[in-house]
């Protein structure tokens, strides 16, 4: 029983991790339906900036988290001012294909850095070990993991409920045009929406630096497991993107646990939620919480 | 007056001197970049350094390192590039670059040298042009198997593998190895990069494995480590060359104390000739300190030094090195090289039954932030028996 529970707690761990990073890829979506392929090369500034502070400047852990938020911020908000904004109203695939060239031209740019190849890895800020419960055991940085993923959420939710702006960028993700005839600088909104996924970006990329170590590949690759969690979540639901990529973390851990002494060499953890997705979206093609749209012709 | 005379013949003799490309295709960016970066740098800087030594027998050679970002199709690009060029021999880089591009190698008589010791390399078919620079994955992970178990026979044994050929390879021959050494291989575990393998650890757990033996890179095997410690797990762990090594320490902290690693290249910290030629050219190029410290330097200025070394050799015996006749005289070089560059723990031996270049390697251990030697160096004695029968 406890095995089962480790599984499970293991899932929701890293579940939340896939959650905080598919929320800044839901954030663009809702409120502009870019699908963003460079999320993963935000994760990655994200984590290289608090390396970067902590590390050459000697900076506080946790002040060095705050400026990495900001600092990728204004980079998503830049990179949507300079790349995306004139591509407002072209075909939605000139907008995929430019964030495709997007996630080239950041990598190039972080390879001519001193991180482009290597691995790092942040300074000890949490102490050894772990917390232990019923036989399961969460080490710290999961915990911190957990912890920060729900403090976004909670931070977005109010946002999104309670603030001007937050109810500016429902009223885009709704309705465009009827958004800007109320006065809403749709503009405005569209690059709010990145920065806020820079945010979170650089908080999932901050949460794998700690737990694992800080890899451009390995950041890159998180930025592209958040697909399945927000396609099972619904491109454009917050709390899809959540439950999605809780749900993800959890189907591969029992995967792993489960599965993998059936079949040789294991490893089915990798396509074990790739099923389960694909007869979710035979029933629920827009993903358990996505918007349904109708179109009428 | 006299300087300046000598300066001009220098130069001049530089200027007209022969010119000889050389090609390293791998990834500097993409996958396993981690590793191939330092190993570009290491080709690149001991070609200068070669030249500007004079080790090239008067020849001047061009390096070239490209980015072909782990891609096959790159390397082949690159590959006919230096071809069609008429480079006497390549320097490859990715397990799966090179099985590919074996039959085209053959085809054209190509001397190859990659940075994957994958046995399949220099196993039939198609395996005449390349040669390892050091012993193979199967070697190194047999030779931890024997270790392993000399320290605790019958041990129960877990294999967490790359989910490719790289990771793959030592499989078949590890699995008749631990039958002839009395341990078992409980299971075999593919491991991609994750963010928590608490699942796959409390399963080796209830299967009562002692020891997890990796193929893999340093990355997933350093998450793996820190798992097993904060699960308490009375667990060892031993990694092959790319799982373990400076990047590993670097990645896992504390958590790495008492790894067993193994590998033929020393290590930049200890007192040998290969490792004095590490600092030294990190310094006159001015390269940073992880590149000094990371053992993927030194495996490229081995591979770069292997290749120049044969193609000064068949240039000191009168032959052309470049084109199809270059090419051929590199390759009867090859076939009869002997040298010791002094960067791994034996000398470079090919001939034409072996293609390993450093037959031997080293058990280190993680002690105190530092990969020490635990052994002296020594030749798996399992490994030919079980891979060639003999």
């Amino acid at each position: 029983m406890s095995y089962l529970l480790q599984l499970l707690v293991s899932g929701l761990v890293v579940g939340s991790i896939y959650a905080l990073a598919a929320l800044g890829f839901v954030l663009i979506y809702k409120a502009s339906r870019v699908i963003n392929f460079a999320h993963g090369q935000f994760i990655a500034i994200g984590a290289f900036t608090v390396y970067a502070l902590v590390v050459y400047l000697k900076l506080n852990v946790w002040l060095a988290f705050g400026l990495a938020l900001l600092f990728t911020a204004l980079v998503a908000f830049l990179v949507e001012k300079l790349f995306l904004k004139p591509l407002v109203g072209q075909p939605i695939i000139s907008v995929i294909m430019v964030t495709i060239g997007l996630a080239s031209l950041l990598d190039g740019l972080i390879h001519l850095t001193p991180f482009g190849g290597g691995n790092f890895s942040l300074p000890r800020f949490l102490p050894e070990g772990g917390v232990s419960f019923l036989g399961v055991s969460v080490s710290y940085p999961q915990l911190l993991a957990v912890l920060l993923t729900a403090l976004f959420l909670a931070g977005f939710g109010w946002f999104f409920q309670r603030s001007t702006l937050g109810a500016a960028m429902r009223a885009v993700a709704d309705d465009q045009m009827a958004a800007m005839s109320l006065g809403v600088s749709v503009e405005h909104v569209f690059a709010l929406a990145w920065a806020a996924a820079g945010i979170t970006a650089a908080a999932a990329g901050f949460i794998v630096g700690t737990v694992s170590g800080i890899n451009l590949e390995s950041l890159v690759a998180i930025g592209l497991k958040v697909f399945p969690a927000v396609i099972l979540g619904g491109l454009d639901s917050i709390p899809g993107a959540v439950i999605g990529g809780i749900v993800i973390g959890i189907l591969e851990n029992l995967a792993t646990g489960y599965l993998d002494p059936l079949v040789p060499g294991g490893g089915t953890a990798e396509v074990f939620p790739f099923v389960v997705l694909l007869l979710v979206l035979w029933f629920k093609p827009h993903g358990l919480f996505g918007t349904e749209e109708i179109e009428r012709v | 007056m006299r300087r300046l005379g000598v300066l001009i013949l220098l130069a001049l003799s530089f200027g007209f001197a022969q010119k000889v490309h050389l090609m390293w295709s791998g990834a500097i960016t993409g996958p396993t970049s981690d590793a191939g970066k330092y190993y570009a740098q290491g080709v690149e800087d001991y070609c200068k350094y070669a030249n500007e030594e004079g080790l090239t027998g008067g020849l001047t050679i061009v390096c070239e390192t490209r980015d072909d970002q782990y891609n096959n199709a790159n390397t082949q690009r690159n590959f006919e590039e230096a071809l069609e060029r008429g480079d006497p021999a390549f320097l490859g880089y990715s397990t799966g670059g090179t099985l590919q591009l074996k039959p085209l190698i053959q085809e054209v008589g190509m001397t190859y040298i990659p940075a994957s010791y994958h046995i399949g390399n220099i196993d039939p078919p198609n395996n005449d042009y390349v040669f390892l620079p050091i012993v193979s994955y199967s070697e190194q992970v047999i030779a931890l198997l024997e270790y392993i178990a000399k320290e605790k026979p019958g041990a129960k044994v877990a294999l967490a593998v790359h989910p490719s050929p790289f990771g793959r390879a030592p499989v078949p021959d590890a699995k008749k190895a631990a039958k002839e050494l009395g341990i078992e291989i409980v299971e075999v575990q593919e491991m991609a990069k994750g963010l928590d393998y608490t699942a796959t650890l409390k399963r080796f757990a209830n299967k009562g494995v002692e020891y997890i033996v990796y193929q893999n890179v340093a990355g997933p095997v350093a998450t793996m480590i820190k798992d097993a410690k904060r699960l308490g797990l009375n667990i060892k762990h031993a990694a092959a060359h790319y799982a373990g090594g400076p990047d590993l320490l670097r990645l896992a902290g504390d958590a790495a104390e008492g790894v067993i690693w193994v590998t033929s290249y020393y290590m930049p910290y200890e007192d040998a000739p290969g490792a004095e030629l590490v600092k030294k050219l990190g310094k006159r190029y001015n390269r940073p300190a992880d590149t000094l410290e990371s053992v993927h330097y030194p495996s490229g200025m081995l591979a770069a030094a292997i290749a120049i070394e044969a193609i000064k050799r068949a240039h000191a015996a009168g032959k052309p090195v470049t084109g199809d006749a270059g090419r051929a005289a590199v390759y009867a070089e090859m076939l009869k090289l002997g040298f010791d560059p002094g960067l791994a723990v034996g000398p470079v031996t090919y001939t034409k039954d072996d293609h390993v270049g450093v037959d031997h390697m080293r058990v280190l251990e993680a002690k105190g932030g530092k990969f020490v030697p635990i052994t002296e160096p020594f030749q798996s004695k399992l490994f030919r028996k079980v891979h060639y029968g003999k």
